[in-house]
């Protein structure tokens, strides 16, 4: 049950601007590689990092990775490779 | 196919599965197939007090899917001829 | 392909890369392992030796849930030698090289 007296929700983050360029999915994945991007994975953790790399199946291999679970950093690694399976979605963090 | 190998140079060895509902299973390694189905000779469950209709089980096949972990007998595991195996078929799958 | 900062052209080679050497590997239900690499396939599936299995238990606080109080209790277990089916894995890290 919600509290009374809880603040109010924050508000919204604001996405990021559409990039200016239109293309295929596949266009924005070969665009993004190198780039700093941040991986939701289908439980709701964030992986935020730069994309070394990616394969067909959404395997994912990131470096100097943070995990972020409610916002918080829970844990950073040097390399991580992330099973495509529990990809949600795959977001640019910087300007493309 | 490489784990299939691997399980297959361990059949008639004691091994310990562990499903995905926590349910352990010690027995002998009786035949292994491609999906990694498994066939238990000899079985006693780890738990009984939890599992008391596993009790008069003497053997039984686990689909492949269920498993989430075996412990093998690591004196009948070659580690170096792992690798080099590994290796050599991460080589031939590059070329997909 | 672009030949890339570290030489890795494809996510799999990160994981290639860390045979013999000792990963951390992140599971469903709350569980993480690390252990030396021996072999792995195009699943995922994973053989690991001189493995520590750390399983976190929350234990959320009936009472105490809006202040989001939570006990997190974990259960730790060693194996010699383990085979991890791929489907239950989401990262493997290799050591780090920092």
């Amino acid at each position: 049950m919600e509290d009374d007296n809880s603040p109010p929700p924050p508000p919204e983050q604001q996405p990021p601007p559409p990039p200016s360029h239109t293309g295929s999915p596949t266009d924005f994945l070969k665009g993004v590689v190198g780039k700093r991007v941040i991986v939701r994975l289908t439980s709701g953790v964030d992986y935020r990092g730069i994309l070394s790399c990616l394969d067909g199946y959404m395997n994912i291999a990131l470096e100097q990775t943070e995990e972020h679970v409610n916002g918080a950093v829970t844990n950073r690694y040097g390399d991580a490779f992330i099973r495509g399976n529990n990809v949600l979605y795959i977001s640019a963090d910087e300007p493309l | 196919m490489l784990i299939f190998s691997v399980f297959k140079t361990l059949t008639d060895q004691q091994v310990t599965v562990e499903l995905k509902n926590d349910l352990s299973i010690t027995g002998v390694l009786k035949s292994v197939d491609q999906f990694l189905n498994i066939r238990l000779d000899n079985i006693k469950v780890l738990d009984e007090a939890r599992h008391p209709h596993m009790m008069a089980v003497k053997n039984c096949f686990i689909r492949g899917s269920v498993v989430r972990y075996v412990q093998l007998p690591a004196e009948h595991v070659d580690t170096q001829l792992l690798e080099d195996a590994t290796r050599r078929e991460a080589l031939t799958q590059v070329k997909r | 392909m672009d030949p890339s900062s570290s030489g890795i052209q494809e996510p799999f080679d990160l994981i290639r890369l860390s045979l013999s050497e000792r990963v951390f590997v992140k599971l469903r239900g709350d569980r993480q392992l690390t252990g030396i690499l021996h072999a792995y396939d195009g699943h995922m599936n994973l053989i690991l030796s001189d493995v520590e299995e750390t399983i976190m238990i929350v234990d959320v606080d009936d009472e105490n849930v809006t202040a989001g109080s939570k006990t997190v209790n974990v259960a730790k277990r060693k194996m010699d030698m383990l085979f991890v089916r791929g489907d239950g894995v989401i990262l493997v890290s290799p050591p780090s090289r920092t």
